[in-house]
């Protein structure tokens, strides 16, 4: 049993509430009366068996399109608990893997585990253990958003009570009565973001979950992915974006053109491609020309400019050391900015070298 | 193995149901079937030299012209996007991501459009059937109660033809081309056959092979159907009698019903279950 102070986001009234952890309670807030649902955190969701050590397995994927080999002996392994994210450009093979892990499409060669149960021989126990959302995400145009989740409940098997919280938590219920077909695209996601959450899966495959969406949806589709990975489950979501993976994930893998061509931590791809800081500095005066005093310091490893400003790339424990050389020599810094390194120019990196280019 | 959860088939079926059944058109097609069953049976009536509704067999015989045409139209309508167009916009990925099997999809579909179907033929003859009765008495009784069956088995079979074309077509669009053609497959079949017994040449009468045919055709297995259902051997106009040949005996009817019915549904269980949504 845990107990749990939790304040209404409506009035700010603050209640005690008790649970056993991983549990989803409907929370009634006795001053403003408005309903909510909370989720206890703490160990990872119930599920029926732990099979396996990996929450999704992929081994040597392949899936061939006539001739154009859309995900080329791709595998991966995603650990449990973690955030993952499947980046890459558009058409790299993001929804064609993550398609193939769920049988939604036959793979040509290879195997995937989804909580331990292979997805072509125990289709129906490992699909019990993922909740799935698409990259275009739609629903039956003559149903409510009530009636639609009550038919994805029964679906999964789980208790239809949890739709109604559901739909408020994910902010619909204005919405309550309009038919799904009348929906915006954003109000269609956040029904897809509710639809997910039915059965508390423990594994979570996300296809670019903010595509196309404005900043405030943005904001409430990442807050839910973290959410949902503090009560223990597993996360993976594609994406193009880069600073959004940046932000969320533990891990990541870099897909282009079916292949995989890196899979680390954020951090660590960093390391591995040698991508270092870069320092930004302006100095009144310079007008496009490098004064010879400072190329001539050493620790810098490369040198551009452009008009008054300067671009040293350089191993991070010499920054100081540059900067205040600079200073000796009499020219005077305007402006200093440190780059760090982003997953963008390890993205970019990576592509370039995979396509044997730069 | 082929292993089948009743559960997920009722799930399916009770969605298709809903999302369908809400339309309007279908309260509109229950009113409209009544109106054309009456009207039809005034008209008859009044040829037969009446003031009043014709008889059951009268009428069912006349209101045959247009339930060909009707309920195998409504039948393709809910048909023929329920796989490829849902896997055009996207919504089937998400279902086919829950513990279901494809199998269980499928039949769910076909059980909850073919409720969808039944239903105005249902209410409608059916109310049109009491309507005309309290006029006309209660004579073919049974005929009329097998035509109701029958038009409703005519939609289911039309309901698999255009089911087994969406599992097969990529594309809403392309879907919509082979529902066209099963729509006008009974045209195409009278002038296939016809261009044939007239290159052939005719001699006296039709040859066996033209009343054989008709299994190709499940527009006149119903039609025939229907006609032994009332016990109609020939059609008297007054001055020339023409007489409905029964070479094709009614089990042979039946079983090709019955065929046209599951092999749609087979075929469409292959191309769904190999299909990449």
């Amino acid at each position: 049993m845990i107990k749990k102070r939790i304040m209404c986001p409506k009035c700010k009234n603050q209640q005690t509430i008790e649970g056993n952890s991983g549990e989803k309670k409907i929370i009634n807030c006795p001053k403003c009366n408005s309903k909510g649902v909370f989720t206890f955190p703490g160990e990872k969701p119930i599920i029926s068996k732990d099979t396996g050590s990996f929450a999704i397995e992929v081994n040597g994927l392949t899936k061939m399109y006539k001739d154009l080999k859309a995900v080329d002996n791709l595998s991966l392994n995603i650990r449990r608990g973690e955030i993952f994210g499947l980046l890459g450009p558009n058409g790299a093979g993001k929804t064609t893997t993550i398609k193939a892990i769920l049988g939604l499409i036959h793979s040509n060669t290879g195997s995937v585990k989804i909580n331990g149960y292979d997805i072509k021989k125990q289709d129906i126990e490992a699909k019990k253990s993922v909740g799935y959302l698409p990259e275009r995400v739609s629903f039956y145009d003559n149903l409510t958003p009530l009636q639609t989740l009550n038919f994805f409940c029964e679906l999964r098997g789980d208790d239809k009570s949890i739709a109604m919280p559901l739909i408020k938590e994910v902010g619909l219920n204005d919405a309550m009565t309009r038919k799904v077909g009348t929906f915006s695209k954003g109000m269609v996601q956040l029904l897809g973001v509710a639809q997910v959450m039915i059965g508390n899966p423990p594994v979570y495959i996300l296809d670019e979950p903010m595509a196309g969406l404005d900043a405030r949806w943005v904001k409430t589709i990442r807050d839910k992915i973290r959410k949902l990975n503090e009560q223990g489950a597993t996360v993976i979501f594609s994406s193009h974006i880069l600073s959004e993976v940046q932000n969320l994930c533990n891990r990541v893998a870099i897909i282009n053109k079916g292949k995989l061509i890196a899979e680390d931590t954020v951090p660590n791809l960093n390391k591995l491609l040698n991508i270092k800081p870069r320092l930004e500095i302006t100095i009144l005066g310079l007008n496009g020309k490098i004064p010879e005093i400072i190329k001539n310091i050493t620790g810098i490893e490369s040198i551009d400019i452009q008009n008054n400003t300067l671009f040293i790339t350089c191993e991070p424990s010499f920054r100081s050391k540059i900067i205040i050389s600079i200073e000796k020599s009499g020219l005077i810094i305007d402006n200093l900015r440190t780059i760090e390194p982003s997953l963008e120019e390890a993205f970019i990196k990576l592509i370039s070298t995979d396509e044997g280019g730069v | 193995m082929l292993a089948i959860n009743p559960r997920s088939i009722y799930i399916i079926a009770k969605k298709e149901f809903l999302d369908n059944v809400r339309n309007k058109w279908i309260l509109l097609l229950t009113v409209l079937f009544i109106i054309l069953i009456m009207a039809f049976s005034y008209v008859a009536g009044g040829q037969a030299g009446g003031d009043s509704f014709g008889n059951m067999q009268i009428t069912v015989l006349s209101i045959m012209v247009i339930s060909i045409l009707i309920i195998p139209l409504i039948s393709i309508i809910l048909g023929f996007g329920t796989i490829s167009g849902e896997a055009e916009s996207g919504a089937l990925y998400v279902v086919l991501s829950y513990p279901i099997r494809r199998i269980e999809v499928l039949l769910g579909k076909l059980i909850g459009l073919g409720a969808v179907i039944s239903m105005p033929i249902f209410l409608g003859f059916g109310l049109g059937g009491i309507i005309i009765a309290t006029s006309v008495g209660t004579d073919y009784f049974g005929g009329y109660i097998a035509f109701i069956f029958l038009s409703i088995f005519v939609g289911v079979i039309f309901l698999s033809l255009s089911i087994c074309i969406s599992a097969y077509c990529k594309k809403r669009i392309t879907s919509i081309f082979g529902g066209i053609l099963i729509f006008f497959w009974n045209w195409i079949y009278n002038i296939v056959t016809l261009v044939i017994l007239f290159a052939t040449g005719i001699g006296q009468g039709f040859p066996d092979w033209y009343y054989y045919s008709n299994v190709f055709n499940p527009i006149s297995l119903y039609q025939t159907a229907v006609e032994r259902a009332f016990g109609v051997t020939s059609i008297d106009t007054g001055e020339i009698t023409t007489e409905f040949p029964q070479i094709l005996s009614t089990p042979l009817v039946i079983i090709s019903l019955i065929i046209w019915f599951i092999l749609p549904l087979i075929l469409a269980y292959f191309f769904f279950k190999r299909r990449d949504i």
